[in-house]
């Protein structure tokens, strides 16, 4: 089994200040990569350059294509879910989840499910009026719309009760079963399985 | 599940974007009480000499439907980019640029086709003759067409800076829009050939199309950096 993405000696530099330094790992199918950072240690730079939203200033990010090549460029989607989780105010729960690219296709009673899974009964709120808690259940729904090789999620646990960290590190398990792998960010060691690297 | 394609995905984003810019009523209602107090406040101003009116009308009409249709202009990207949907658009292997159309087409649906209709309103006002209609109606739907196509662009320039700065940014651009669209109205009002100023706006906007949502896409990338 080969890596979906190989991250080698990656640097990146902002203002003439390091952000980070020759980062090296690789993410197989079914495994979990864990980047403990305090704040503003460069975690979320470190997803979105993986992601290319920012330039690298050295080093190389590989991703895996169908025919076992390694290329510069991506050749499959990832789901990414940053601090701001692309939740929109002035749609309900159920639209939420409804308009999203990952969701075309998929039926109304297979979104009410997802929505149940998470643990919102309330579909018919507008998001505006949830607590961070509940928009992050509706961010977490989404993970579950379309199976992706790689998830990039900023700091998932955080602003959760017990309940929903549970859910989530289920979710984990579930979808690194099915081969899916996630890099995760977090200013602690969460009880996920995972390959740990601090920044 | 069924396999998603740019033009389903492009529904999405429309539907979405359509349904929240009506439950905020403000962002399409705004530029149209704009632009129909500025057209009824010449009359009131100058007094309802017809002839006089009927003369200033192409002016008037495309002035208001300029400064009207940049009203919006800071809301196309601004929660987008404040809630992290702008996100997707780059990380997904969709070509950018034309999800960055969708976004024009929703702020010409918002601003530019209210201001189209209510232009109508506008020129019974200002006494326009009825001849003149059509050719102000086509100037109209070329020229805020490229008005939201140039606002994207200084939508992205600006983003998350202040509102007024995309404004700035965009008027200079616009004064062959609003040259070309005035002279179609009065070329008209004369009984002259228009059609050389509409084929120009055509063309403008032909280019603009995919030139400026390239731009735009590259001065979004910007705030990433």
């Amino acid at each position: 089994m080969l890596p979906n993405l190989k991250v080698e000696n990656l640097s990146s530099v902002r203002s003439e200040k390091v952000i980070f330094d020759n980062i090296n790992f690789e993410v197989m199918p079914g495994q979990n990569i864990e980047i403990i950072g305090s704040n503003g240690s460069g975690k979320t730079t470190l997803l979105r350059t993986i992601l290319g939203l920012i330039n690298q200033d050295k080093g190389q990010i590989l991703w895996l294509d169908d025919n076992d090549n390694y290329n510069k460029f991506r050749t499959f989607d990832c789901f990414y879910q940053g601090h701001q989780l692309g939740i929109k105010n002035l749609l309900t729960v159920y639209e939420n989840l409804q308009l999203t690219k990952n969701s075309i296709g998929m039926p109304q009673e297979e979104i009410y499910k997802l929505l149940e899974r998470v643990g919102l009964s309330n579909i018919n709120d507008f998001a505006a009026n949830l607590s961070v808690g509940q928009r992050k259940r509706i961010a977490v729904a989404r993970w579950l719309l379309k199976e992706f090789k790689v998830y990039l999620i900023d700091e998932p646990f955080s602003a959760l009760d017990d309940k929903a960290t549970l859910l989530i590190e289920d979710l984990i398990k579930e979808l690194n079963a099915k081969g899916c792998s996630f890099i995760i960010t977090g200013h602690r060691p969460s009880n996920i399985l995972a390959s740990r690297m601090e920044i | 599940m069924m396999q998603s394609s740019i033009s389903d995905w492009l529904t999405i984003i429309l539907r979405r974007d359509l349904i929240i810019a009506f439950r905020r009523s403000s962002t399409y209602i705004t530029p149209l009480i704009f632009f129909l107090i500025v057209v009824t406040f010449f009359p009131l101003a100058l007094g309802p000499q017809e002839s006089l009116l009927s003369s200033l009308a192409p002016g008037v009409i495309w002035i208001a439907a300029l400064l009207a249709s940049l009203l919006a202009v800071e809301t196309i990207f601004s929660e987008d980019f404040r809630d992290g949907t702008l996100d997707d658009f780059f990380i997904s292997l969709e070509p950018s640029f034309i999800l960055v159309f969708a976004k024009v087409l929703i702020h010409w649906l918002i601003t530019g086709l209210p201001i189209l209709i209510a232009s109508m309103i506008a020129a019974l006002v200002l006494y326009l003759p009825f001849e003149s209609f059509i050719p102000m109606i086509f100037s109209l739907l070329l020229g805020t067409s490229f008005m939201s196509l140039l606002g994207a662009l200084g939508a992205a320039l600006s983003l998350g800076r202040s509102a007024i700065l995309s404004a700035i940014i965009v008027l200079p651009f616009s004064i062959p829009t609003l040259l070309m669209g005035t002279s179609v109205i009065s070329s008209s009002l004369i009984n002259q050939d228009f059609s050389g100023y509409l084929m120009i706006m055509g063309a403008m906007l032909a280019i603009g199309i995919p030139g400026l949502c390239l731009l735009t896409v590259e001065a979004l990338l910007l705030n990433y950096e």
